[in-house]
C-alpha cells in the first residue's frame, strides 16, 4: 500500500511537472522577438515601458550576448529573434560583418551622435558605460594610481592589478590599437599577462578590489555603483579612477541593438529600436544601472561624473566585432 | 540460496547473446542523439583546415590548458577517493556514534551546486583560487558522489572474508588492503572516472577559482570570438580526454560479480573505535563544516546582508516550479534512454552496443555551451518544429547527462544475473516481456537513484536552458545566475538557498535508496 501511494504520488509529481512545461509552450505567442545580452533588469524595465507606450508584447530570450550572437549565426536565416541587444558592441558588430543585420530607420540614428552607431546604419549604442580602474583606498594612494593603463605593463605594478579578459576588455585593446599602434598594444599585452591577475567576471575582480584581494582592476564603470547601492558608497573601501587625458583607460564603450535582416515583424522591431532611444525608454533603463544616456538632455540618477571627462578618441564603431583585439591576445597567449 | 548460486555460476560462463530487436531499436535513440554534438564538433573543427587546427592547437596556451585540466582530473577524484573511503569506513564498518546521521552529513554537500561553494570560498580571499584552492574546493565537493557508492559496495561485501582473513593471522590494516579494497575497486573506480568527467566539462567553479582549463578556454572563445571554430577544436580535444575516461570505465566492468541476495548477509561486527573515536568524529566533523558549512554561511550572510535582499523573490514560486518541470522530466527521458543502454551492454554483446553504450561519455566532459549550439545548429535545420520548444532541451538534458543514469543503473544491472531474462523466455515470455517482468523489477534501485542523480545535476544546469528553453521560462538556476550578474547577491541567496533545499530533496532519496540493503526479487509466474 505505502508502495503503491509513493508510486501514485511520483506519477502525479511528473504529469504535473510535464503539464506546467506544456504551458510554458504555448505562452509563446507575443508579436516581438528579442534576443537579450544586457543586464537583465536593465531590458525588463525597457520592456515594460514598451508595451505599455504601445500594446506591442515582447517575448525575450535572456542569456550572454556573446553566445546569443553565436546562438543566431547557427540559426542562420531561420532565426525566430527579430531584435538582438547586446550588452557590448563587438557581438552586435559580428552580425553586422556577417551581413546579418537591416539598416536602421534614419529618424532612429538621428536621434544619437553618429559616434554612437554602427558607421553603416545596422545597429544603435543604446547606454554608455565607461572603462575604469577601480581601486581599494587604503591599498594604494592617489599619487600611486597610473597616469596611463598603459604603465599596468611595466613591472611597478606587478601583482598589483586584475584584469578580465571579457566584457570591455578588447574594446580596451581596440583603443590602444587606435592610439598607438599594433606593436604597442601587443607589448601591453604581454605585460598585462606577465604582471596582472586575470579574473573571470568584472563583478568578480570589482569584489576582489573592494575585499583588498588586489589592488586595483580594469572594469567597467556600473559595477562599483551597483556595489556602492548594494552597501552604500561610504562603507566602501574602493572607489573607481580614470586616467587623465586621451587615454586608452577611459574609452566610452556601449551597449547596443539591431533589427535581424529575417525578422518578421520589422515594423514593430524598429519602433522598439526607436523607443529604446526615447526619453521614456532611455529613462526606464537609466534607472537600473549606472550607465549613461546617449540622448541629449537626460542624465543619470546615479551620481557619474560627466561622460565628457572620457577622451579617448575612438568610437565603438571603430572597434568593430574585436577580431584584432582577439589575434592580439593570441599571439600575447592570453587566449 | 547456495545450490540457487551454484546453478546460476554453472551457466553464467555460457553464451551471451545479441540484444534482441526491440532492444537494438531503443539503443539506436540515445546513440543517434549523441552523435550530433559529436558530428557538430567534428564537422566545426574540419572548417578549420589541417593548417589551422595545428596553429590554433599547438600553442604554449593549449598546454597550460592541458596541464590544469589534467591535474584537476586526476587529483580532485584521487583525494575525494581518500576521504571517501575512510569516511565510509568510519560509518560502515566501525562503532560511530550516531552512523545514520554522519551518512547523510557526508552526503549533504551533493545539495550545494559547486559555483555556490566555490564562489563562497573564493571570496575568502585569494589563498583559496587558483590551483591548489581549486582542488580542495572540488574535492570537498566531489566526496559524496564518491562516499554514497564505495558505502553501497562496503555493505554489499561478504564479512565472512574478513573473518577468514582474521583466521589467518591478518592485521586489519592487512585485511582492509587485502581483502575489502580489492572488492570495492569497481565502484571506487567508477565513481571516480564519473568525477573526473564532471571535473573535466566544470566551469561555474573554476571560473570563481580563476583555474583555465579546456572547458574555461571554451567558454572564452565563445566571449571573443563569433566563429566558433577554436571553440569546436578545443572541444574536440576535450572529448579526445574524455576517451580514456569512457573506455577505463567499460573495462572496470569485465569483472562483473552478479548473485543472488547478500550472499552470508550477516552484518560485519563493527570494529571499535576505542581511542580514535573523538578524532574520528573530528575529522568527520570538519568534512561536513568545509564541504556544507562554509557555503550554507556564507548564503546565510547573503541573506542578511545587502540592500538587494527581496529584491525578485516573487519570481522565486514560478522558478521553482521551472526548476522541477524541467528536472523531473529530464530526469524521466533520461533513465528511460539510458536503460536499454545498460541492458544491452550488460546482458548482451555487440560492437554497436558498445559503441553506443560509450559515446555518452565522451559527450559528458562537453560544456553545455557547446552541445546546446548543436541543438541549435541541428534543430533550425533538420527538426524546426522543435526548435526552442521544452522538448528540445529535455533532448539536450539527456545526451548531457546519459552517463550519470548508465553508472547507476548498471550498478543495480550488474547484481542481477542474465539467468533470470533466460529462465523467463524458457517460460514462454517474449524477450521483451521476459525483461518487463524478470529483469526490469530488480533494476528499480538503480533506476530510482538514477534519476535522483539526474534531477539534481539538471537542476543546476544553466546554458542549455538559457538558449533553448521556451523565452520566458524561468528556472531557480537562471534566476541566481541572472541576480548575480548584477551583484545582487542578496536577492540572489534566496534562489540559491531554494535550489540547495530542492536538491535535498533526491540527495536524501539517493542516500537512503543506495545505503538500503534490498535482496534481489525474483517474480515470474
Amino acid at each position: 500500500m505505502a508502495i503503491l501511494q509513493r508510486r501514485t504520488l511520483l506519477a502525479a509529481g511528473v504529469s504535473a511537472a510535464f503539464a506546467s512545461i506544456a504551458r510554458h509552450a504555448h505562452a509563446a505567442d507575443a508579436s516581438l522577438t528579442l534576443y537579450n545580452g544586457q543586464h537583465r533588469k536593465t531590458t525588463e524595465a525597457l520592456v515594460a515601458a514598451f508595451t505599455r507606450a504601445t500594446g506591442i508584447g515582447v517575448i525575450t530570450r535572456n542569456a550572454e550576448s556573446p553566445e546569443l550572437a553565436s546562438q543566431i549565426i547557427e540559426e542562420g536565416a531561420r532565426s525566430p529573434a527579430d531584435v538582438f541587444f547586446s550588452e557590448q558592441s563587438p557581438p552586435i558588430a559580428s552580425l553586422q560583418e556577417k551581413g546579418l543585420l537591416a539598416p536602421i530607420a534614419p529618424a532612429t540614428l538621428a536621434l544619437i551622435p553618429a559616434r554612437f552607431a554602427s558607421k553603416d546604419g545596422t545597429w544603435i549604442g543604446t547606454n554608455a558605460r565607461t572603462r575604469v580602474i577601480t581601486y581599494n583606498k587604503k591599498m594604494v594612494g592617489a599619487a600611486d594610481l597610473p597616469k596611463s593603463i598603459l604603465d599596468f605593463s611595466t613591472p611597478a605594478f606587478a601583482g598589483k592589478f586584475g584584469y578580465v579578459k571579457q566584457d570591455g576588455f578588447q574594446e580596451q585593446i581596440m583603443a590602444i590599437v587606435h592610439i598607438h599602434g599594433r606593436a604597442e598594444a601587443l607589448q601591453w599585452l604581454k605585460g598585462v599577462k606577465q604582471y596582472g591577475r586575470s579574473y573571470n567576471g568584472n563583478r568578480i575582480a570589482s569584489t576582489a578590489v573592494e575585499n583588498g584581494e588586489i589592488a586595483m582592476a580594469l572594469s567597467n564603470n556600473y559595477y562599483w555603483y551597483s556595489m556602492a547601492r548594494e552597501k552604500g558608497a561610504a562603507n566602501l573601501a574602493s572607489a573607481v579612477y580614470s586616467p587623465p587625458g586621451a587615454d586608452a583607460g577611459n574609452i566610452v564603450n556601449l551597449s547596443a541593438a539591431g533589427q535581424l535582416k529575417t525578422s518578421r515583424n520589422p515594423e514593430a522591431a524598429q519602433r522598439f529600436l526607436a523607443f529604446m532611444l526615447s526619453r521614456p525608454g532611455q529613462e526606464a533603463m537609466m534607472a537600473t544601472t549606472a550607465e549613461y544616456p546617449v540622448i541629449d538632455g537626460l542624465t543619470s540618477p546615479f551620481n557619474l561624473p560627466s561622460m565628457a571627462s572620457f577622451t579617448a578618441p575612438v568610437t565603438p564603431a571603430d572597434m568593430g566585432s574585436a577580431t584584432q583585439a582577439y589575434a592580439l591576445e593570441r599571439e600575447a597567449g592570453l587566449i | 540460496m547456495s545450490s540457487r548460486l551454484a546453478f546460476f555460476a554453472h551457466t553464467s560462463g555460457g553464451r551471451i547473446s545479441r540484444p534482441p530487436l526491440w532492444l537494438a531499436l531503443a539503443i539506436l535513440v540515445p546513440f543517434g542523439l549523441v552523435l550530433l554534438p559529436i558530428a557538430y564538433v567534428v564537422l566545426r573543427s574540419a572548417e578549420a583546415g589541417p593548417s589551422g587546427i595545428v596553429s590554433d592547437l599547438l600553442r604554449p596556451y593549449t598546454l597550460t590548458l592541458l596541464r590544469n585540466t589534467l591535474e584537476i582530473a586526476t587529483f580532485v577524484p584521487i583525494l575525494a577517493g581518500s576521504i571517501a573511503i575512510a569516511a565510509a569506513w568510519c560509518t560502515e564498518r566501525c562503532d560511530l556514534p550516531y552512523a545514520r546521521l554522519w551518512r547523510l552529513a557526508i552526503a549533504l554537500p551533493l545539495a550545494m551546486p559547486a559555483y555556490v561553494s566555490s564562489f563562497a570560498w573564493s571570496s575568502l580571499g585569494p589563498a583559496f583560487q587558483e590551483m591548489l584552492g581549486a582542488v580542495l574546493i572540488l574535492t570537498f565537493y566531489s566526496v559524496p558522489l564518491m562516499y554514497l557508492p564505495i558505502c553501497a559496495a562496503l555493505r554489499g561485501l561478504d564479512p565472512s572474508l574478513d573473518d577468514v582473513a582474521r583466521s589467518l593471522g591478518k592485521r586489519r590494516l592487512q585485511i582492509f588492503h587485502r581483502v575489502v579494497l580489492p572488492q570495492i575497486r569497481p565502484a571506487l573506480a567508477g565513481a571516480a572516472l564519473l568525477v573526473s568527467s564532471h571535473m573535466l566539462a566544470e566551469f561555474g567553479a573554476l571560473s570563481f577559482l580563476r583555474v583555465e582549463t579546456f572547458t574555461t578556454a571554451i567558454f572564452e572563445q565563445y566571449n571573443a570570438q563569433f566563429n566558433n571554430r577554436t571553440a569546436a577544436l578545443l572541444s574536440g580535444v576535450l572529448m579526445l580526454l574524455c576517451l580514456p575516461v569512457a573506455f577505463a570505465e567499460a573495462r572496470l566492468r569485465r569483472h562483473r560479480v552478479a548473485r543472488m541476495g547478500r550472499g552470508n548477509s550477516r552484518t560485519p561486527v563493527l570494529l571499535r573505535l576505542g581511542p580514535w573515536r573523538v578524532p574520528a568524529l573530528l575529522s568527520l566533523a570538519t568534512l561536513t563544516a568545509l564541504s556544507f558549512g562554509v557555503p550554507l554561511a556564507t548564503l546565510g550572510f547573503w541573506l542578511h546582508e545587502g540592500s538587494s535582499a527581496g529584491q525578485g523573490i516573487a519570481a522565486i514560486w514560478p522558478a521553482l516550479l521551472g526548476s522541477l518541470g524541467y528536472a523531473v522530466p529530464g530526469a524521466v527521458l533520461t533513465t528511460l534512454l539510458a536503460i536499454p543502454l545498460v541492458i544491452a551492454t550488460t546482458y548482451h554483446r555487440g560492437k554497436l552496443a558498445m559503441l553506443a553504450d560509450r559515446l555518452p561519455y565522451l559527450v559528458h566532459g562537453l560544456p553545455g555551451i557547446v552541445v546546446a549550439l548543436a541543438a541549435v545548429w541541428f534543430a533550425i535545420r533538420y527538426a524546426g518544429p522543435i526548435y526552442q520548444t521544452s522538448f528540445l532541451v529535455l533532448l539536450v538534458y539527456a545526451v548531457l547527462t546519459l552517463p550519470v543514469a548508465q553508472s547507476s543503473i548498471r550498478a543495480s544491472a550488474e547484481l542481477v544475473p542474465r539467468e533470470f531474462g533466460d529462465i523467463a523466455r524458457s517460460l514462454g515470455h517474449s524477450p521483451f516481456r521476459a525483461f518487463i517482468r524478470a529483469t526490469l523489477p530488480n533494476l528499480m534501485p538503480g533506476i530510482g537513484a538514477a534519476g535522483a542523480l539526474v534531477a539534481l545535476w539538471l537542476m543546476r544546469e544553466l546554458t542549455a536552458t538559457l538558449l533553448l528553453a521556451p523565452a520566458g521560462t524561468v528556472t531557480l538556476a537562471t534566476e541566481f545566475w541572472n541576480l548575480t550578474a548584477d551583484r545582487a547577491y542578496g536577492a540572489a541567496a534566496p534562489f540559491a538557498a531554494a535550489l540547495v533545499v530542492l536538491s535535498g530533496i533526491p540527495v536524501t532519496i539517493f542516500t537512503m535508496r543506495s545505503l538500503r540493503t534490498d535482496d534481489i526479487k525474483i517474480d515470474i509466474q
